[in-house]
């Protein structure tokens, strides 16, 4: 008869990694820590060089932005860089349009994907920023309030559509159609609320409104062009083909600068109008050419079974295409789509730069060239950027959770 | 057989090509060599004046927090607007910011008239389709230092790096003075905001721009007392409107406009008392000026058929004569008295060397 040491009966031995996880957060870290960051003598000097530099970039920075900035030149323009020249007395076609937007987001998000708990961060960061920038001012209560409602609109439409079942259904078809379809409207019904019955005319629309229109007008243009173009470069008929690639060649040859000089001088004479309608055909057919090979890739990327498969179920060509092929080319080709998508609405700048149309960094421009904010230029860029880098996020963000919902990358 | 059907559409490629950049390099050319334009016609049809101005320059053409477009330059589009529609309000501000792309603007006829601190030089005049109108403002180049740098001249500048703005007359002139005075120098170049940064950073130990640029940039400063600007100008930056060439109907309204605003100021005739003046005129020059009879006379027409007789009237009641433009745009930031701008009647009491050569040629 052997003597059991004495043992907890209790005791469950666990792996090693387990065993770890146990013990309290502070001593892991330590532990992580002391791996990581002090394994030796050069690894402990590069982590107190790069906590060094850290240190002195966020003391930077903190001071920079909470010190040192006169905030005031953004907030004093709140319009002057928001709207411009934009009709003071039709301000609520902007407000109504935003809520409109913030709607079709949230009724987007419950539709397709749902919100996760970075999205809501986010929301709520946005909406601070906003806020701080609305709250000063004439009007600021109500921008605030017009500005809250909007917020209110994007979460009622995610409540609404996330509690409709997602499995294949004729609602969820007739919810699926309604969302699409109204995406696909957004643009024109924006457009003629800005425009149309006593707006604005299309050349009082300025600063981050002009942004925010051209870059989709150029996206969805873009893409509305690229589709044949993708197909004709893929067609066998060699006069198709060639018109195609050159003008894929000919447009991706030359820089947006060289094309928006062409929307000045030569448009003029070719199709005429307001200026700001030639810059949209410009963006239009420059982005399509980036588009259409894109589309071209992933037409190519498809195996070639796939409309094999089509036609032997009696499908026709244009059967196979809208049901089969486009549909799956579509669907690969959304990451670099929707990097051109950022990379236009980034190039939206250059329309002040060539054409006489001030859109956000050339009102910001304008703005320290208030005497009394000359010295602020920095705060005035440095606002401008934030601007583009948290739309362009949105996007990026956007775009993930369609590819997750989508299934690509998993396949 | 292959071969002849590339042929035929490598062939059919070239003509089209050709075809266009014809057809486009038709109107391509120099956009005031189309025969007479009659654009004082053109911006009654529209109901508005086309205005290329500046957006980004202080004093002269920026915007304030409304977006509203406001400045020295801006006040000239609504007194011509005033003149030539009758409501001062009528004006399209386009934007003319970009020094490189004014002229084609003009050219291009996106703008009726450029008023964006532009110099007249012979060459833009000859070879740009651009045609002056009387200047607005005179202004020269200078140079600003630190006041304990010990700098007194540019030939103390030896040693010293030199901001200028890059792609603008300044540029081209530095370069000759020194050329001239026979002295190396260091040109730092940049956009204009650039170059004032660097050197109020110390970047730089000399600024060179037109000296009301200069003055205007050192006045909104905290610490304006560390700077001062030199007394030596060396070029002449006389800044006019410009419109296009072969249009002297158009360039006729604008000149006697500006002269009109002058002249207003000479004799006494501002925006609170234009409406009297006008209604009982004290002599005849006034009531040739303002368009009226004078005593039960006939009024004047002077030969100006596109516009009516009143057109000067209207500008003076719409943005006052010169001198309030002036006063009330850019005011004390870029003093006026005793220098080029003031008026040469006003010389009397200025001291030697010093005064002002606005003056205005005879309406009548």
């Amino acid at each position: 008869m052997v003597d059991m040491p004495a043992q907890n009966p209790q005791r469950i031995v666990l792996p090693p990694h387990r065993e770890r996880a146990r013990r309290p957060r502070i001593v892991r870290f330590r532990e992580w820590a002391r791996r990581n960051l002090f394994n030796s003598r050069a690894g402990t000097a590069l982590t107190i060089i790069t906590a060094a530099i850290l240190a002195l970039i966020v003391y930077g920075v903190v001071y920079f932005v909470f010190v040192d900035a006169n905030w005031r030149v953004i907030t004093e323009n709140r319009w002057l860089l928001f709207a411009g020249g934009y009709p003071m007395d039709q301000e609520w076609r902007l407000w109504f349009s935003v809520m409109f937007v913030f709607l079709l987001i949230g009724l987007t998000y419950g539709t397709w994907a749902s919100l996760g708990r970075r999205d809501h961060l986010f929301i709520v960061l946005a909406s601070g920023f906003a806020i701080l920038l609305l709250a000063h001012g004439g009007a600021a209560i109500w921008s605030t309030i017009w500005y809250l409602i909007a917020v209110g609109l994007l979460y009622a439409g995610y409540a609404i559509m996330i509690r409709m079942p997602r499995d294949a259904s004729r609602g969820r078809t007739l919810q699926q159609r309604s969302v699409a379809g109204l995406l696909v409207a957004a643009l024109p019904i924006v457009l003629i609320v800005l425009l149309a019955f006593g707006g604005a005319r299309p050349r009082e629309l300025e600063g981050f409104v002009l942004n925010l229109v051209l870059a989709p007008v150029g996206i969805a243009g873009g893409l509305i062009i690229a589709i044949p173009l993708a197909l004709g470069r893929a067609s066998r008929m060699r006069a198709i083909s060639w018109t195609c690639t050159t003008y894929i060649e000919v447009v991706r040859g030359a820089p947006l600068l060289g094309w928006l000089f062409v929307a000045l001088f030569i448009l003029d004479d070719v199709i005429g109008g307001e200026l700001i309608v030639r810059a949209m055909v410009v963006l239009a057919v420059f982005t399509a050419a980036y588009m259409a090979e894109y589309i071209r890739g992933a037409l190519q990327a498809l195996p070639h079974g796939q409309s094999e498969a089509a036609h032997a179920v009696g499908l026709n060509q244009f059967q196979s295409m809208q049901l089969i092929v486009m549909p799956q080319a579509l669907r690969i080709s959304i990451p670099p789509m929707v990097g051109q998508a950022i990379s236009i609405w980034k190039d939206t700048t250059l329309v002040t730069v060539i054409l006489p149309l001030r859109e956000l960094k050339g009102n910001a421009d304008s703005a320290i060239a208030q005497f009394e904010f000359t010295p602020d230029r920095i705060e005035a860029y440095v606002f401008v950027a934030v601007v583009f880098w948290v739309v362009a996020f949105i996007m990026s963000r956007i775009s993930q959770r369609v590819e997750g919902s989508l299934g690509i990358g998993e396949r | 057989m292959r071969k002849l059907r590339f042929g035929l559409l490598a062939a059919a490629v070239v003509a089209i090509v050709a075809l266009v950049a014809v057809a486009c390099g038709d109107d391509d050319g120099d956009g005031g060599g189309e025969g007479r334009g009659n654009t004082v016609q053109t911006i009654k049809d529209r109901g508005e004046l086309k205005c290329g101005v500046k957006q980004t320059q202080p004093l002269f053409g920026f915007r304030e927090a409304d977006g509203t477009v406001v400045g020295f330059d801006i006040e000239f589009c609504k007194a011509l607007a005033a003149a030539v529609l009758k409501d001062h309000t009528k004006v399209e501000y386009i934007d003319a910011s970009d020094a490189s792309t004014r002229f084609e603007l003009l050219n291009e006829e996106e703008i009726d008239v450029l008023i964006r601190t532009t110099t007249i030089t012979a060459s833009r005049d000859r070879e740009l389709g651009v045609d002056f109108a009387q200047t607005t403002f005179y202004t020269g180049q200078g140079f600003a230092v630190r006041t304990d740098s010990g700098i007194d001249s540019t030939s103390d500048m030896g040693d010293a790096i030199i901001c200028v703005q890059t792609g603008t007359t300044t540029e081209q002139n530095v370069a000759d003075h020194f050329t001239d005075i026979g002295l190396e120098y260091d040109p730092q170049g940049g956009l204009s905001q650039d170059v004032a940064d660097a050197f109020f950073s110390g970047r730089c130990d000399v600024l060179t721009a037109d000296a009301s640029d200069l003055a205007s940039r050192i006045a909104v400063r905290d610490d304006a007392g560390d700077y001062k600007i030199l007394p030596q100008i060396i070029s002449k930056e006389p800044l006019a409107p410009g419109v296009r060439d072969y249009d002297s109907e158009w360039k006729d309204v604008v000149n006697w406009v500006v002269h009109g605003l002058i002249r207003a100021e000479e004799i006494g005739i501002t925006k609170a008392n234009v409406a009297q003046m006008a209604a009982d005129p004290p002599n005849t020059e006034v009531a040739r000026l303002l368009g009226v009879p004078f005593q039960g006379g006939e009024v004047a027409a002077l030969g100006f058929d596109s516009v009516d007789p009143q057109f000067i009237q209207r500008a003076i009641a719409a943005v006052g004569n010169y001198g309030e433009i002036y006063d009330r745009t850019i005011g004390d930031n870029i003093p006026r008295a005793c220098t080029l701008n003031d008026l040469v009647i006003n010389n009397s009491g200025c001291p030697d060397g010093q005064g002002g050569i606005q003056y205005a040629l005879p309406y009548r």
